[in-house]
């Protein structure tokens, strides 16, 4: 009779239609708020006053501060599309402040970061993960970051790994930091762009001398403490001609009720025969507006590899984009993303094949349920001169229930008569087959629609190191707890 | 209903529709797919009453637009309204003209009644070639429009051919809007052969349940000519099917926008829908977009799609230089194999005709009379058309 009683109180909730209902997830590793009492934190909104303090915190040169500037003309000026993606309207920059620093000097050890900023990258296990298998690690939280280091041998092969406003005052990477900021995302390039380089604050430089190849990965971690404020930190990264790095950047956020805002950019400049792979775990608060923008340049015979898992945010436009400019370049981009409830999440990829003889091959998978909506929007432009070029776009979709939403807008623009690109996509659910065939083996209906989940996301998370696709994999988890769909 | 006026006789200056053959779902608008504008002439607006169709095909979407149809409806005389009687078999197929030549704009209805059959011939047809040389002018010689709209009711079943063919001194827009009842079948066949600047909308709405739509859409463009075309399938009822098959070649500086839209909705349940489109490009200065796109918000169904681009690979191009064919001869194989299918399921004398005319011009005299003769036939000309 026990084991009756265990069997009715563990079955999950069904819907009309025979499909249990999908609980809540548990988002306790994440969703843990420190206070910010003593933090530096600018009025909400967004005047020239705001951009000019934050300008004046960081002793910029005067570039920056005019860049700044035009960037916030440009801001007012743009409109967002009016005819696709996902509902901005609850995002209102007056109630956005743009810059919240803890009053803490940036640490090269974390025995000198303050006990709470501590204990939350403890909590995420990012110190833990420094030691085992990182060549490096970046802490931001909120608008500063808070610890920044590297490896002593990796630091001697000549690589660079440290903040951007760090790069700027130095006289040796000032010139390398105005060479390249901003070139490969224009501030024109949409409303959001414009914003980020009007008060951007944090985020890396990465400098890979040529023919360096690093053994271990780099990571930065993103987190965003404050409510009711915004995350605008610029990745600047210069893989030299023959180098080698993997860097990797994990986002997150406890949950409020006020929107937060997250609009980064990432620049990638791969040199000639060089390979970069990127790889992102975003699992930003479900009240997060997550409108970052990643973009690379691949020079000739070198290798760009995206690898993206999006968990988090309320919206999410985010498309890296890869410009194939050499010959014989390469790009491959793999990537899934979970909506559930309360998420409307626009993602996909870019690649504009220039280069005679590139090679594109994008993998994109989406899981959607509880009403979540997932888009996957992709473009692809072969270039006059991308003689023989190729590409490859596959989309797969799953939908968990009959509420949610999947969209499939690739675009491809071709103008080559020697190029193949080619596209696939399909839009389905899990067969009640491969569930029957499960459950006959002893798995339960949630385990079998787990084990399918997982199954689905291998592709993905078989590209990331072992620990982030643990991480991956449980964020799966926690987000199918319950969830027989 | 024979129609007593083409409409645009005595129009004044031009006007310009910005928002033809918008898709449902749209995307960057830098990449400038989401629409094509046209400069088309302005309606004359003289005091007469034209007739109508009835209100019930206004419902009906025909993949161009709200504003293009709205201008179909006031640059045209009087609307065609055909109706096919419930359980009928139409023998004769009726056929829906549009003489580009003549700058017609034609709004055409046809009512398929519960359990009737009936095949449907959109032709659209014009000369006015130009040496190919040129881009296009932005003010086009002529304008004409076809704009056609079918109701299939319950278990009714519908045969659709659809031919435009036309020289590329013309500019045409053309609109299919479908709407289909439970049960209800559409098996369409479309062959866009030519034309300066032509915009095609295919819009389907399987509403009933096990309503079922075939689409076979082939096409052709070459020298400087624009084409674009919004296919867009709404899946509402349950067990429905789509299937839309595109394929053409795109030659010399030919454009081509290619938006094919299915929309599986909720509570479509056991619905699928697929599309796919291949593309062979043969020319060195061509445009190719497509936007292959799948809307869904319901589990229980399947959606796939599909696209490949490419050109005949060098190894294909030596098999058949092995066999005598030069490379610009084993490309027009291809473009004579399109003709051969368009020649092949011309159902009547009107759209042959059609067929022929262009398969003249594009693929020349010979090769033109080769088809004819294939089927044991002898071209007719499309300017002594038998209509509805």
């Amino acid at each position: 009779m026990a084991d009756e009683k265990d069997r009715v109180t563990t079955r999950p909730e069904v819907d009309e239609r025979g499909r249990s209902k999908v609980q809540d997830v548990d988002r306790s590793l994440y969703d843990f708020v420190k206070s910010e009492e003593g933090y530096e934190r600018y009025a909400d909104g967004l005047t020239p006053d705001i951009v000019r303090s934050i300008s004046a915190k960081k002793d910029e040169p005067d570039w920056m501060l005019k860049m700044r500037l035009e960037a916030l003309e440009r801001f007012h000026d743009i409109d967002m599309a009016p005819n696709w993606g996902p509902d901005t309207s609850g995002l209102n920059m007056d109630d956005i402040s743009t810059y919240v620093s803890p009053k803490t000097k940036q640490a090269r050890d974390w025995n000198d970061v303050p006990a709470d900023i501590k204990d939350t990258f403890e909590r995420l296990g990012i110190p833990q993960a420094e030691r085992d298998s990182l060549a490096g690690v970046g802490a931001q939280y909120d608008s500063e970051i808070v610890y920044h280091n590297m490896r002593e041998e990796v630091a001697k092969q000549g690589v660079v790994y440290t903040t951007i406003e760090d790069a700027i005052h130095d006289p040796q990477w000032e010139p390398v930091v105005r060479k390249y900021f901003g070139t490969l995302i224009p501030m024109t390039d949409h409303k959001f762009a414009a914003l980020h380089y009007a008060v951007w604050s944090g985020g890396s430089f990465v400098y890979v001398p040529e023919g360096v190849s690093l053994d271990y990965p780099l990571q930065s971690y993103f987190r965003l403490n404050a409510s009711g404020a915004g995350q605008f930190e610029h990745t600047l990264i210069v893989v030299e001609p023959g180098a080698n790095l993997h860097f990797i950047e994990g986002c997150s956020a406890p949950k409020y009720y006020e929107a937060n805002l997250h609009a980064g950019a990432v620049e990638l400049f791969v040199g000639d025969g060089a390979r970069l792979r990127y790889s992102t775990i975003e699992n930003w608060s479900k009240n997060m507006y997550n409108l970052n923008t990643k973009r690379a340049r691949v020079g000739a015979d070198a290798t760009m590899e995206w690898v993206s898992g999006s968990f988090g945010s309320h919206v999410s436009y985010l498309y890296p984009t890869t410009i194939l400019q050499g010959d014989r370049s390469v790009c491959e981009y793999t990537g899934i993303t979970f909506s559930g409830a309360n998420q409307d999440l626009d993602t996909g990829c870019k690649v504009i094949l220039n280069g005679r003889d590139t090679r594109a091959s994008m993998s994109a998978k989406s899981i959607s349920k509880d009403g979540g909506v997932n888009t996957f929007r992709s473009s692809v432009v072969v270039g006059r001169h991308a003689d023989n070029a190729r590409c490859t776009v596959s989309c797969q979709s799953l939908m968990l229930d009959d509420i949610s939403r999947s969209d499939t807008i690739p675009a491809m623009d071709v103008r080559n008569r020697t190029a193949s690109v080619g596209h696939e996509a399909t839009i389905g659910r899990i067969s009640d087959d491969t569930i029957l065939y499960l459950m006959s083996r002893g798995c339960s209906e949630e385990e079998a629609r787990t084990m399918v989940v997982n199954g689905f996301a291998n592709p993905v998370s078989k590209e990331l190191p072992l620990e982030y696709a643990v991480e991956m994999n449980n964020l799966i988890k926690l987000e199918m707890e319950g969830a027989i769909g | 209903m024979a129609s007593t006026s083409t409409g645009l006789e005595g129009t004044t200056g031009a006007m310009t529709l910005t928002h033809v053959n918008v898709p449902p779902a749209q995307t960057w608008n830098y990449l400038k797919i989401d629409q094509i504008a046209l400069s088309v002439p302005v309606p004359a607006s003289a005091g007469t009453v034209p007739t109508r169709l009835p209100r019930l095909f206004s419902r009906i979407g025909a993949g161009v637009g709200a504003e293009a149809v709205s201008w179909v409806e006031a640059a045209t005389g009087d609307s065609r309204y055909v109706e096919v009687p419930r359980g009928t078999v139409r023998e004769d197929p009726i056929v829906l003209s549009c003489d580009a030549d003549a700058g017609e704009v034609r709004d055409s209805g046809v009512m398929v009644r519960g359990g009737a059959t009936a095949t449907i011939v959109v032709v659209s047809h014009g000369s006015g070639d130009s040496d190919g040389d040129a881009p296009l002018s932005p003010t086009p010689v002529a304008t004409s429009a076809n704009l056609v709209r079918v109701y299939a009711e319950k278990g009714a079943t519908v045969h659709l051919v659809e031919v435009v063919a036309m020289g590329d001194e013309r500019q045409h827009l053309e609109g299919i809007g479908l709407a289909a009842e439970d049960g209800a079948r559409v098996d369409a066949r479309q062959y866009l052969l030519g034309g300066g600047r032509v915009a095609v909308g295919f819009e389907a709405d399987l509403a009933g349940d096990a309503a079922t739509l075939n689409l076979d859409s082939r096409y052709i463009v070459r020298h400087h000519e624009v084409l674009d075309v919004n296919h867009a399938v709404l899946q509402r009822g349950e067990r429905t099917r789509c299937d839309i098959q595109t394929s053409g070649v795109l030659a010399d500086a030919g454009q081509k926008t290619m938006r094919e839209t299915i929309d599986l909705r909720h509570g479509g349940h056991g619905s699928k829908g697929n599309e796919r489109e291949t593309v062979l490009v043969t020319g060195d200065d061509i445009v190719n977009r497509t936007l292959p796109v799948i809307l869904c918000d319901e589990d229980d169904v399947a959606g796939n799609h599909g696209a490949s681009i490419g050109s005949v690979s060098p190894e294909q191009m030596t098999y058949l230089a092995d066999r005598g064919l030069s490379d610009g001869e084993a490309e027009a194989l291809f473009a004579r194999a399109l003709f051969d299918d368009a020649v092949i399921h011309a159902p009547e004398q009107q759209s042959l005709a059609a067929v022929l005319d262009r398969a003249a011009t594009v693929v020349g005299d010979d090769m033109a009379h080769d088809l004819a003769s294939g089927l044991g036939i002898e071209p007719a000309s499309a300017d002594d058309p038998k209509e509805e």
